[in-house]
């Protein structure tokens, strides 16, 4: 299909999806925990997509490319527009730590059991692919999402100091994860290239950082004074799209670009009364085009060896949150204990964790990281089902103790 | 205020695009860049010029024509053509807010008006080029093929293309002034009523071309009934759009900002692809959304919304694709042509408006709001090019040489004239 009428299918059906994201007056079944994620545009982009009616071609796909990443770019600048310094200094800096401890836990946890089992499942693929894979899985099981915990938030009789301290690190959680995006495509480049690693490492690491800083300074420069929301809107997009864009265009995260841009502009900037309604008109419809494209680029595959993986990712994922608490809550001496339980408040990676694996497979274009965005969508998409109940479970004692 | 972060942007744009950063960046892969970068970049350069008295639009020209292939290069011909692809959704927003402008009652008894100015413009300028083509025969013969038959399909066309204006930078102009007012109203319903017309006359001119050029070839009327089927079915279809626009406005009237994008996009490219016309579509139905039901402005309200950046990358690009290569090939031709359409446009107003009894000063000066042309006429040239393969190509390097300075002083004329009828209410009042 011509990639124009392509792309009047997905404004239409983005039209169509944000009339039914986020609605809140259903009953909140596991099916439709999908569609408040918007996960369930995935597997209309797998219908849509070349393993299904190929209305979204390869041919298609490619010409959407760009669309893809300003998509990345602009979730990025969403979720890094929160990290505001007002709002985390109302919290205790030991949760900070226990966010950065935990998800050090889980990487080094989940890359250790991945690297091993890789190694079975996978003998074939060279070993570096292979170790490559399982520090992406392992970004991939530290990062959550506060959607889901957002929405049952409504359906939890008492929400307490539990509640609280679990939104928290879901808001926070994934700054670690991307930044670590960022810092695999910094210093393990693709195509490789040539010179010391870690000099061209820590290179683009910094580029990375100060464009997004630069542009995010601009950004508030231009939004200092008295400024029209046509301006905004016009500003908005388009150093979210440039700063997105110059990641592509040196291959670096658009996610992480978007992410420091965000960051950088909401704590200098004094209209984020302003800035969220313009980020919240635009955000639904974007998003559904952007899940909609993913679900196009997923390969999907049932067989032994994928499924072999999404078991283990899923494991290493509810281990690498559940084990440390205890400790963690007993170094960092946390008021309250933190059970081993409430480490299951955080298996949703929801759209951040989409975001990530797609973003982890356009920079690194080839047949692994097919495997990787394949057994990422399955396992984030299992989560997203089973998350709500055990959050439920969990946070529902727990608050009625304290 | 806005200079320094232009500057800035412009820096950290020639430095991401230079020949040390070329080597690590990934081939292909600018799309985003140039369009982020061409969005703020001519955005902020249209504020500029805003300050200098000119209008927006004109700074978008001019901030794409500096960064496009012909000059700095930051966008490429590869990112043009990609970003060409908004060019339907910017045009059918452009023919909807039009047509949700242009109010029944304020058009009526303007009828007249507007159908004088257009009769004459067109008689004027299409025999004033074949006038020119006649006594400039040494300059325009090598173009055309060197026989008069050749010469005479030449100027003849080139004369039909001349005729028309640019609906879309009239209106841009308009929307940014913020005019309002009869000679608005008259400016903005002649240069859509021309647009059509332009088109109908376009096929007529195209058929005798082709008589004069073929010994087998008879003319064909035939052209007549597709004309007629063309915008008989683009009106049915427009008035079947604005009639679901109706409905949508009345009885759900949510997520406006989408909705209105997925009909512009829709439109335009399905009715382009069946052969119907999508700006006759758009505006009838923003004329009848407009005119048969109370949302009219709330249609408006909701284009406006997302316009801006839309027509921000739509004009920027139409100045990153006006061909400078042309315009240095044949540079003298294109000023004539310039200077002689803009003389005859002065003579076809003026004795238009006078027969429709319009005011001295729309008799005298109303000529400069007709000046722009933009996506039609290069419509059009890209037919005759492959019309006449063998003088089509010269042909369109001059129309694209006109095009490029007409579309530079276009909207600076309009404004003006604008401003001078006391009829803005905008920024650049």
């Amino acid at each position: 299909m011509h990639a124009i009428y392509a792309f009047g299918v997905l404004i239409l059906l983005a039209f169509l999806g944000s009339r039914l994201l986020y609605r809140r007056s259903r009953p909140l079944s596991p099916f439709n925990f999908l569609f408040l994620t918007g996960l369930v545009y995935i597997f209309l982009g797998l219908f849509l997509g070349r393993q299904g009616t190929n209305i979204l071609s390869s041919e298609v796909l490619r010409g959407f490319a760009p669309l893809i990443s300003l998509g990345l770019g602009w979730i990025g600048f969403l979720f890094g527009f929160q990290l505001e310094r007002r709002y985390l200094r109302r919290f205790p800096v030991k949760f900070l730590w226990l966010s950065w401890f935990q998800f050090l836990f889980n990487l080094l946890f989940t890359i250790l059991l991945l690297t091993f089992a890789l190694g079975r499942i996978l003998p074939e693929t060279p070993s570096p692919l292979r170790y490559g894979m399982a520090i992406a899985f392992g970004l991939l099981v530290s990062l959550n999402s506060p959607t889901l915990l957002n929405a049952v938030a409504s359906r939890l009789p008492c929400r307490g100091d539990y509640y609280y301290l679990a939104r928290f690190l879901s808001s926070v959680g994934a700054f670690w994860g991307i930044t670590g995006l960022m810092l695999l495509q910094s210093f393990w480049r693709f195509p490789p290239s040539a010179g010391p690693a870690w000099l061209r490492g820590a290179g683009w690491t910094a580029a990375s950082t100060m464009l997004p800083m630069l542009l995010g300074y601009l950004f508030h420069r231009l939004t200092k004074g008295r400024v029209a929301e046509q301006d905004l809107l016009v500003y908005l997009l388009g150093l979210v799209f440039f700063a997105s864009g110059a990641a592509v265009f040196f291959n670096q995260a658009p996610l992480y670009v978007g992410m420091v841009l965000g960051i950088t502009y909401s704590n200098l900037t004094r209209i984020q009364e302003r800035i969220y309604p313009l980020l919240l008109s635009s955000e639904k419809p974007l998003f559904v085009v952007l899940l909609v494209l993913i679900g196009a680029l997923w390969e999907f595959r049932l067989d032994p060896a994928a499924l072999a993986l999404v078991g283990l990712v899923l494991f290493s994922g509810a281990a690498g949150n559940i084990l440390p608490l205890p400790l963690l809550g007993r170094a960092l001496r946390f008021p309250v204990r933190l059970p081993h339980r409430f480490g299951l408040c955080f298996l949703s990676a929801g759209g951040i964790g989409v975001a990530f694996a797609v973003s982890l497979k356009l920079a690194y274009p080839m047949p692994e990281t097919d495997l990787f965005l394949g057994i990422s969508l399955t396992v984030i998409i299992l989560s997203e089902l089973i998350s709500p109940g055990v959050i439920r479970l969990v946070l529902d004692p727990l608050d009625e103790e304290t | 205020m806005s200079l320094i972060p232009m500057l800035l942007l412009f820096l950290l744009m020639l430095l991401l695009k230079s020949p040390w950063t070329a080597p690590l960046s990934v081939p292909d892969a600018g799309t985003d860049l140039a369009l982020g970068f061409i969005l703020i970049f001519a955005y902020l350069f249209g504020k500029q010029s805003a300050r200098l008295r000119l209008p927006s639009i004109t700074g978008y020209l001019f901030a794409g024509l500096l960064c496009g292939p012909f000059v700095l290069g930051f966008l490429n011909r590869g990112d043009v053509n990609h970003l060409q692809l908004l060019d339907g959704l910017a045009l059918s927003l452009i023919a909807l807010t039009a047509g949700g402008e242009m109010h029944l009652d304020r058009l009526r008894g303007r009828f007249k008006s507007i159908f004088s100015l257009v009769g004459f413009q067109t008689l004027f300028i299409v025999t004033g080029f074949l006038l020119l083509g006649w006594i400039a025969r040494p300059l325009f013969a090598p173009l055309a093929g060197g026989d008069a038959a050749g010469l005479a399909a030449f100027v003849l066309l080139l004369g039909t293309l001349a005729t028309a204006t640019s609906p879309s930078t009239t209106i841009a102009v308009i929307t940014e002034t913020r005019a309002r007012g009869p000679f608005t109203d008259l400016v903005l319903s002649a240069a859509v009523v021309k647009d059509f017309f332009v088109i109908g006359f376009f096929a007529f001119a195209l058929s005798v071309s082709r008589s004069l050029l073929s010994t087998d070839s008879s003319f064909d009327a035939g052209f007549l009934g597709h004309v007629l089927e063309e915008i008989g079915g683009s009106v049915l279809i427009g008035a079947a759009v604005g009639a679901g626009i109706i409905l949508y406005l009345r009885y759900i009237n949510r997520e406006l900002t989408v909705f209105i994008l997925a009909i512009a996009f829709f439109t335009y490219q399905i009715s382009h692809d069946s052969g119907f016309h999508p700006l006759m579509i758009c505006l009838t139905a923003g004329f009848l959304v407009q005119n048969l039901s109370p949302h009219g402005d709330c249609l408006i309200q909701a284009l406006e919304k997302v316009s801006t950046p839309v027509y921000v990358i739509f004009f920027a690009i139409s100045g990153a694709s006006l061909d400078l290569h042309a315009l240095r090939a044949g540079w003298l031709l294109a000023v004539i042509c310039v200077l002689w359409r803009a003389l005859l446009k002065f003579g076809g107003t003026w004795v238009g408006a006078r027969l429709a009894g319009e005011s001295d000063e729309v008799q005298k000066r109303g000529w400069g709001g007709f000046i722009s042309q933009a996506g039609v006429t290069l419509g059009m040239a890209v037919i005759i090019e492959d019309a006449f393969p063998e003088w089509g190509g010269s042909f369109k390097a001059l129309v694209l040489a006109l095009i490029a300075i007409n579309q530079v002083i276009g909207p600076i004329f309009l404004q003006k004239l604008l401003l001078s009828f006391g009829e803005t209410r905008g920024r650049s009042e």
